[in-house]
Order: C-alpha cells, then sequence, then structure tokens
C-alpha cells in the first residue's frame, strides 16, 4: 500500500459518508462553542451574559446531534470503531454521552442562576466546562490507550482550574492545588500502568490487547508476565479510581468540595464520576470478553470463541476481586465518614464518595456475570446506568439548594439551615425529597436506583457485597436525616433569620424543576429502563 | 546471563524506566514543597514515556515478537505535550496557593482537612 492510497483511505473512513466525523459531531459542537465563546468576548464586550447563551446554544445543538434519532426506525445499530480505531463509537456511548450533555445544559442554567462568576470570569469558566466535557466524552468512547490517557487529562486539567477560580479565597486556592497535585500524580501512575500493558500485551488498542491476552493466557502465561499484567492493570486502576474517588484515593475529594464553589462541586461530583465510570464499564467490558470487532492483521483469535471466553476467567475473577474489594471499602467508609461534618459541601462530598461504591458493585457484577449469562450482564450494566441517570438529577439539586442557600446567608454550615422550614417550606420540602431519595427510600427514584444494583448483585451472586451494600443503605439513613431534622425541627438561630426562598421565585421553581424528576421517575422507570438496556446492548458481544 | 554483561536491548530501558517511575513515586511522596512534588510528575511522566518508546522501537524489540510499533512513539509525543500543559495548570495554581498563603509549603495548606 503506498502512502497516496493510504492517505486517501484515512480521508475517506474520516470525512466520507457515514465517515467518523459524522459519530463525532456532538464533540465538534463542543470545540464549535469553545471559540465562539471566546470570540464573542472579544467582538461583543457590551453583552454581559454572552458566554452564557453561547454555551447554552452550543449545548443544545450538540444534544441535537447526540440523539439518536435513527434508532426509531432502525433499531439500535451494532457497535463500530471510529477513526482508525480510536474511539468506538455504540449505544453506550450514545446514551452516557446524552446524559453528559443533558447534564450540561441544566448545570450552565444552574451556574447562570446562581451568578457566582462575574462578568469577567464567566467566559473563562464556560470554556472551561466544555474542555471538560469534550475530555469525559473520549473517555466513554475510549477504544485506545492514547484516548484513555487523553480523556482522563482533558477531562481532569480543566476541573484543577474550575476548582480555584474564586481567586480571592485561601480555601479555594488550596483546593485547587491539591486537586492538581493528586490528579496529576495519579494520572502519571496510570499512563506508568498502561505503558506496561501496551509492551507486554504489543498493543495499543484495547480489543487487540484483549486478542493478545487471550493468546498468552492461552499458551500458559509465565510468572513474570503475569506478574507485570497484575501490575500494570493495578496502576491503570488508580487513575480511574481517583476520578471515581474510591478509597484509598479519595481523600482529594472532601477538601476541593469544601474548597471550591458548590457549582464546580456539582460538576465534580455528577459529570466527572458518570465519565469515570463510563470509563471503567469501557475498560471492563473490553477486557473481559473479546471483541467482535475486527483486528488488525496479523493477529487472529482462537477459532473457538467459547474457549475464548474461558480463557479470559482469570481476567474476570482478577477484576471482580478488585472493584468488589474497592465498592465494598469505599461505600462503608464514605458514609462512616460523613457522620462527623458539620459542613453540607463536605457531607455531600463522603456521600458522593459512598455512591461512586454502589455505583462499582454493578460493574463487578457485570464481570462476574460476562463468562456464563451475558444477557445478566447487560443488565447489571442497565441498573448502573439507571443509577447515574438518578444520581444525576438528585446531586445537581443538592447543591443547587447548597448554592442558593450560600447566596442567601453565605454560609454552608448545616447548623445555619435551623429553622428554614418556617420561612421557605417549599424549599425545605424539596432537599427533604433529595435526601430521603439519595438514602433510597420509596417513593422516591432513588429506591430505584439502589433496587436495580442489588437485583444485579443477586443475580451475580455476590452475596458479601449485598450484604455490606444493604447495610450501607441502613448507615447512610442517619446522616441524611440529620439534615432534614436541622432544617425542620430546630429552632431559629437568634441572631438572624433564615432565608427566605419561596417556590415561586426564579431559583426556588429551578430547585422544584430538578426535585420533580426524582419523584416523577419513582412511577415512571418504564422510560429510564428503556434509556439504560438501549446503553448496554452493544456490550459484551 | 545478567542485565549487566548482556548487550544494551529493552530490558536496560525498562529498567531505567522503572528507576525513574520509583524516584518519581517517592518524590511525589516525601517532598513537602509544592515544586518538589511537580518534579516527581513529571520524573513519573518520563519513566512511562521511556517505556512508550522503549516498547515501540524496532530494534530493541526482540525477535518474533510483535511490538507497539511508531505507536509507542507517537503516544511519548503526545504525553510531553500533555506533561506541558499539565505544568503549566499546576504552576499557575500553585502562583495562586502561593498569594493567599505567602508559602508553596504543601502541608500549610491546612484549612481544609481531609
Amino acid at each position: 500500500m503506498n502512502f497516496d492510497q493510504l492517505l486517501q483511505n484515512v480521508v475517506g473512513d474520516t470525512i466520507g459518508p457515514g465517515g467518523s466525523l459524522c459519530a463525532f459531531r456532538p464533540e465538534l459542537a463542543l470545540c464549535a462553542t469553545i471559540v465562539a465563546v471566546l470570540l464573542a468576548k472579544i467582538i461583543l464586550p457590551g453583552w454581559k451574559s454572552s458566554a452564557y447563551y453561547i454555551t447554552l446554544l452550543g449545548l443544545l445543538a450538540a444534544c441535537f446531534f447526540a440523539f439518536p434519532w435513527s434508532w426509531q426506525q432502525g433499531g439500535i445499530p451494532a457497535a463500530k470503531s471510529i477513526f482508525t480505531g480510536a474511539l468506538i463509537a455504540d449505544s453506550f456511548t450514545v446514551v452516557v454521552r446524552g446524559m453528559l450533555l443533558g447534564f450540561a445544559v441544566l448545570f450552565a442554567t444552574f451556574t447562570q442562576m446562581t451568578g457566582v462568576w462575574d462578568r469577567e470570569d464567566q467566559a473563562e469558566f464556560y470554556v472551561l466546562m466544555l474542555g471538560s466535557l469534550v475530555g469525559m466524552c473520549l473517555m466513554i468512547s475510549a477504544n485506545h490507550i492514547l484516548i484513555v490517557m487523553l480523556g482522563v487529562e482533558m477531562a481532569g486539567v480543566p476541573c484543577y482550574v474550575l476548582a480555584g477560580m474564586k481567586r480571592n479565597q485561601p480555601k479555594s486556592s488550596e483546593a485547587a492545588l491539591k486537586y492538581a497535585v493528586f490528579g496529576a500524580g495519579a494520572a502519571g501512575v496510570m499512563l506508568f500502568g498502561l505503558s506496561l500493558l501496551a509492551g507486554v500485551l504489543g498493543s495499543v488498542q484495547l480489543p487487540t490487547m484483549t486478542a493478545r491476552l487471550i493468546q498468552i493466557i492461552h499458551n500458559g502465561a509465565s510468572a513474570d508476565q503475569t506478574l507485570v499484567l497484575a501490575l500494570g492493570g493495578l496502576m491503570l486502576m488508580v487513575g480511574v479510581a481517583f476520578k471515581l474517588s474510591a478509597v484509598p484515593f479519595h481523600f482529594w475529594a472532601p477538601d476541593v468540595f469544601e474548597g471550591a464553589t458548590a457549582e464546580v462541586a456539582a460538576f465534580i461530583s455528577v459529570a466527572s464520576k458518570a465519565a469515570a465510570l463510563g470509563l471503567l464499564v469501557r475498560l471492563v467490558a473490553v477486557f473481559s470478553m473479546p471483541s467482535a470487532l475486527t483486528f488488525p492483521e496479523g493477529i487472529s483469535l482462537p477459532p473457538d470463541r467459547l474457549a475464548a471466553v474461558a480463557d479470559l476467567g482469570v481476567v474476570r475473577q482478577y477484576i471482580v476481586a478488585l472493584l468488589s474489594l474497592l465498592a465494598a471499602v469505599t461505600c462503608t467508609f464514605g458514609n462512616l465518614a460523613a457522620y462527623g461534618q458539620t459542613n453540607m459541601k463536605r457531607l455531600l462530598a463522603y456521600s458522593t464518595i459512598a455512591h461512586a461504591g454502589y455505583m462499582m458493585m454493578p460493574v463487578a457484577a457485570a464481570a462476574a456475570l460476562v463468562g456464563s449469562d451475558a444477557v445478566g450482564a447487560r443488565e447489571a450494566i442497565a441498573a448502573l446506568l439507571i443509577y447515574l441517570g438518578i444520581y444525576l438529577f438528585m446531586n445537581l439539586a443538592a447543591f443547587a439548594i447548597v448554592a442558593f442557600l450560600r447566596n442567601a446567608t453565605g454560609s454552608e454550615e448545616i447548623a445555619d439551615y435551623a429553622g428554614l422550614v418556617r420561612r421557605s417550606p417549599g424549599l425545605t420540602v424539596c432537599m427533604a425529597i433529595v435526601m430521603f431519595s439519595l438514602v433510597g427510600l420509596p417513593p422516591l427514584a432513588g429506591f430505584w436506583a439502589k433496587m436495580t444494583v442489588f437485583l444485579a448483585l443477586i443475580d451475580a451472586k455476590l452475596w458479601a457485597l449485598l450484604f455490606i451494600g444493604a447495610l450501607n443503605t441502613l448507615l447512610s439513613l442517619f446522616y441524611y436525616l440529620r439534615v432534614v431534622k436541622v432544617m425542620a425541627l430546630s429552632p431559629e438561630p437568634l441572631h438572624r433569620e433564615a432565608p427566605t426562598i419561596p417556590l415561586t421565585s426564579l431559583v426556588g421553581s429551578y430547585c422544584a424543576l430538578l426535585t420533580v424528576p426524582v419523584v416523577a421517575l419513582f412511577f415512571l422507570l418504564g422510560g429510564v429502563l428503556y434509556w439504560a438496556r438501549a446503553a448496554a446492548h452493544t456490550l459484551f458481544n | 546471563m545478567s542485565l549487566f554483561t548482556e548487550p544494551i536491548g529493552l530490558s536496560h530501558f525498562l529498567v531505567v524506566g522503572a528507576v525513574l517511575f520509583v524516584c518519581g513515586v517517592i518524590c511525589m511522596a516525601t517532598k513537602r514543597n509544592v515544586l518538589g512534588v511537580l518534579m516527581g510528575i513529571e520524573l513519573v511522566l518520563n519513566g512511562a514515556n521511556l517505556n512508550f518508546v522503549a516498547f515501540g522501537s524496532s530494534v530493541l524489540r526482540p525477535a518474533g515478537t510483535e511490538g507497539i510499533g511508531m505507536d509507542g512513539q507517537m503516544i511519548a509525543l503526545f504525553v510531553i505535550v500533555l506533561a506541558a500543559a499539565e505544568a503549566a495548570v499546576a504552576l499557575a495554581i500553585a502562583l495562586s496557593y502561593y498569594h493567599a498563603h505567602a508559602t508553596v509549603d504543601v502541608d500549610r495548606g491546612d484549612e481544609l482537612k481531609g
């Protein structure tokens, strides 16, 4: 094949009909929005909220491109790799990306309402948010170790800056510093792990790496190879665990959440976590099953697919053991540490850590199931996506209320919420609904989130994990209840009144808007289930 | 056959990469100064980079095995850029930390108790 032919192939693959750029339009829309926001700041200096409106427009355009219009007629298309195998475009990418973009629309509106960034910083804030989103979209569609690394860094680095954007607050710069140093360290360790894996497996594309892994296991791996592979896998997990704020890489989370503004904390807590889980699912899916995608020449799978699946059993056991341990420890630690917190944002940080633990459980279940029952494994991933979808509304609502109360009182301490029910009954009800939903009480959406995850664990026969999950749900009841108790039962502080935020005001109605799905999704689970199953449809094939 | 007697090959590069990595991790864990920690991170990234380049080299590859070829060098180039971007952001944050605390000692940042 000569150079000219090679070039024409690449051009045809990229911009030809149905080419790679077609599946990449949402990300391109985000990139164009970044440029537009920056240009608008120079060209239209008089327009105060230019950054917000352009961002909103760009996000809506990205949502339009990301929406799978063709599924109505043609059904869910099979997975295909784009950009010569760097990314993978399948229903999982489409649904999780849609979720991220939908969250970004709600989030951009939220930051505009709280008005935390003044005219000078607004454009930078939205640019960083959009840049981070592009990285997250890469993370969830990664099929190549360079994209894994690039995605993690592109999603992470803007978040470090966002955490430190309140320049005049010492706490903010401290949070940013801790986040940046830990984040860069974790990314470095992850890169080293990836280099070991790539070297031993002799490839940088994830499905090809799995094919080589099968060959190595089939021919009997030497002790050295096993050691290096296990070590590489562990180092890779360090990077993912940092993004997930899983114990023992969680210690940045409470500090960053407290030091950064509530808005940024909401972004890190929801979007960054969703992307990290997407990446985790991708990695688990690719290393636990031989891919049906085509391989470059020179690599052939053992002719017997069942034997290949069986060969990967030891890898699956490793993944299940690692994820179960992480999930159990993360969940328990998050819930126990949340008890002593007096600052609302710190409490929500530990709550986020605990939820990351719950959300790792179905991934472990999927890895345990995939060898014998691919349908069950898809159901487990669907359970994770249901959890993520519901968690998005719950956590965004919780952080929105925290931010609006901060604007009204200047405080984020739980004790300062005392007596809120007398001045702002509507807002207190919203907060109570969100808190009960985070516990997982019916009739709120959080109940289904936990329920589907536990059903997946029963299906996978991970009894110990199920027990720990159930015990943790009980544990978490008390600290969430304490917040509601302070708001509803404690007397108003003497030195000043509790803030008055009626539900009919703009910010009040925004909180109500976010709380409605938390209740409604309990009754309308069918729709969520459809999307979650559609997303999992193309995995483990 | 020991590393000292055989001709320079893939293993030697990997040993240097591993040493860089370990130095970097120790540096990250023990340095109190932010700049020291950032230097440790650079060491870790460069250790990984050396691995990628060594694995990608067609000269070093043991006969009869498939290497990662040009991909290794391409990834190394990307990582160099990533490291620069990360260092730029981290240094800017360190500067803002210095303005607030008049020090770059990470232990002095104790307003937030993890």
